[in-house]
């Protein structure tokens, strides 16, 4: 609550009145409500927020220590206690550290992006580089964050709301164009953990974290409602494997947001879940039998009622299947298109009324703030989305053709921006060869 | 001895308008109440509308389903125009969890 009135210009302080969370449960005791009324009264009379009015400053912090190995660890103490860290190790955000982040940004380092919501912190290309230097990123993986933050802010996210909800949505970047093997994303193998020889979508990933807790007020049972709060160390952040797209498939970049191949951008879904499809067959199926089988056992998982996804029912996205290159191949081969797969999980995905019903999943409908959503209702079997091009299909993963992954969504829209980078980025990008080793394919194990 | 500065990583606030002023007096006042329909909400809220006018004489607390219901609607422009259009004294929201 502090957050949402801070988010809209007010100092960061609110007259409530809190219950245990027992009270706000179906048929629970409301005798407190009379016993601490007069708080009610009060927050309507006498109330005063005790904060001054102005917190403009970000100021430098200080710590110190017989060594560097002892001021890094009161640095670590701080921003713990600060509620700035997320549990690892954190660089501190020294003034040079930053500076050398800021060499990988196109604008300006007091360039607005916006108020990062629910909190309202603004949000500069410096806020991002502190964040990008705690996160131990680099200078050429700002452009990719700075537009992963742009995406996030379009309004048609709702993100004041997807940060703050019990259902844990993270974001979920997918990035398209040569950037994603420059600055060493990862595409295959492992691509949504950690990888050392792709190191770039950990740092991105748990910046964009660090920037969604600090700036954004996303603090676990506070500022966010997160109950589980899965995969929000480092969110997502990956490079769709362009390379392994099947002849005549496009990049997702192009097929969703309308990018010319090439382009360097993001793509931010927000998913709740990740889900292990075992794929592909046991035995000695046919080439058209293990596609197939892999195609029903993929609309299977889809098949449920993630009521979440209802926010993206008719213009975001009930969630991303992720097809590795070997597999996208293979289907293509057999004729499958990314329209024709799309259209096989969208029509066999859909859930019978009656399972909705016994699910009490009809009210979740009837209350959505879409009329279009809400029309839904009277469809039989209900589908996950609008159409089949709301599923998002990307080609990424280890070229093994074994799983499929699915990431169920709670995702408004899904948004897309250009990523600009400085003039002097390959610089920055020989600087990583320096740094990190040869970064070709060559090179890497 | 090291010194080791860093930034605070936080990012500023802008404060741009102060909070509504209190009510001197719930007595004679018309109150209203925004309601996202979640938490028990349709329980405690009339609760509280009962207690407000036995305990203030001259009070008029409108129903809850005054204003639009629901998370995707009491935040918008058009339920804040409706509040004012009501001539309300002061709201209270309900219910976060």
């Amino acid at each position: 609550m502090k957050n949402a009135v801070s988010g809209i210009g007010l100092a960061p302080d609110a007259a409530m009145v809190t219950f245990p969370i027992r009270m706000f449960l179906p048929g629970s005791d409301l005798t407190a409500l009379a016993e601490r009324k007069r708080e009610f009264y009060d927050g309507l009379t006498s109330w005063r927020s005790s904060l001054v009015p102005a917190v403009n400053a970000s100021p430098m912090l200080a710590v110190e220590g017989e060594s560097y190995e002892e001021a890094l660890v009161k640095a670590n103490n701080l921003l713990l206690t600060n509620l700035w860290g997320d549990g690892l190790p954190l660089w501190p955000a020294t003034k040079s550290r930053v500076d050398w982040i800021l060499r990988g940004s196109a604008l300006p380092r007091e360039h607005v992006l916006g108020k990062f919501p629910p909190r309202g912190g603004i949000t500069t290309i410096e806020t991002c580089a502190i964040a990008l230097a705690m996160a131990g990123g680099r200078p050429e993986y700002l452009p990719v964050l700075v537009a992963a933050v742009e995406a996030c802010f379009d309004p048609a996210n709702g993100f004041d709301q997807l940060q703050a909800t019990s259902g844990a949505p993270f974001p979920a970047v997918i990035v398209n164009g040569p950037i994603g093997k420059q600055i060493r994303l990862n595409s295959g193998f492992g691509l949504l953990g950690p990888d050392p020889q792709r190191p770039a979508g950990a740092s991105i990933g748990r910046a964009l974290r660090l920037l969604q807790q600090n700036v954004g007020g996303a603090l676990p049972g506070v500022g966010t409602m997160a109950i589980f709060g899965a995969m929000r160390y480092t969110n997502a952040v990956f490079a769709e494997d362009e390379e392994g797209l099947p002849p005549g498939w496009q990049p997702h970049a192009t097929q969703r947001h309308g990018y010319a191949p090439g382009t360097n951008s993001v793509s931010v879904v927000f998913a709740s879940g990740v889900t292990n499809v075992r794929r592909r067959g046991a035995k000695k199926e046919s080439p058209e039998e293990d596609a197939l089988n892999g195609m029903w056992r993929m609309a299977d998982f889809m098949r449920a009622p993630n009521l979440a996804a209802l926010a993206g029912w008719e213009k975001g996205t009930p969630g991303m299947m992720m097809l590795a290159p070997i597999v996208a191949r293979r289907m293509a081969e057999l004729g499958w298109t990314q329209k024709s797969i799309r259209e096989f999980l969208w029509e066999n995905s859909k859930i019978p009324m009656e399972q909705m019903r016994r699910a009490g999943a009809p009210a979740w409908i009837e209350i959505d703030a879409n009329p279009v959503t809400r029309d839904s209702i009277k469809l039989d079997p209900w589908p996950i989305c609008l159409k089949p091009d709301n599923i998002v299909l990307v080609v990424a993963g280890g070229g093994h053709p074994t799983h499929s992954y699915w990431l169920q969504a709670h995702s408004p829209s899904v948004q897309g921006r250009v990523i600009r980078v400085p003039e002097t980025f390959e610089r920055l990008l020989a600087d990583a060869d320096r740094d990190l080793g040869c970064g070709e394919d060559v090179c890497r194990v | 001895m090291v010194k080791l500065e860093f930034h605070d990583p936080s990012g500023a606030l802008e404060v741009t308008h102060p909070h509504a002023p209190r009510l001197a007096s719930l007595e004679g006042k018309r109150i209203g109440f925004i309601s996202n329909e979640q938490w028990q909400a349709y329980r405690m809220l009339p609760l509280l509308k009962e207690m407000l006018e036995q305990d203030f004489p001259g009070i008029t607390v409108l129903p809850i389903d005054a204003y639009p219901q629901g998370n995707a609607l009491i935040g918008t422009e058009e339920t804040a125009g409706l509040v004012k259009k009501s001539g309300v004294d002061a709201v209270i929201v309900g219910n976060a969890a």
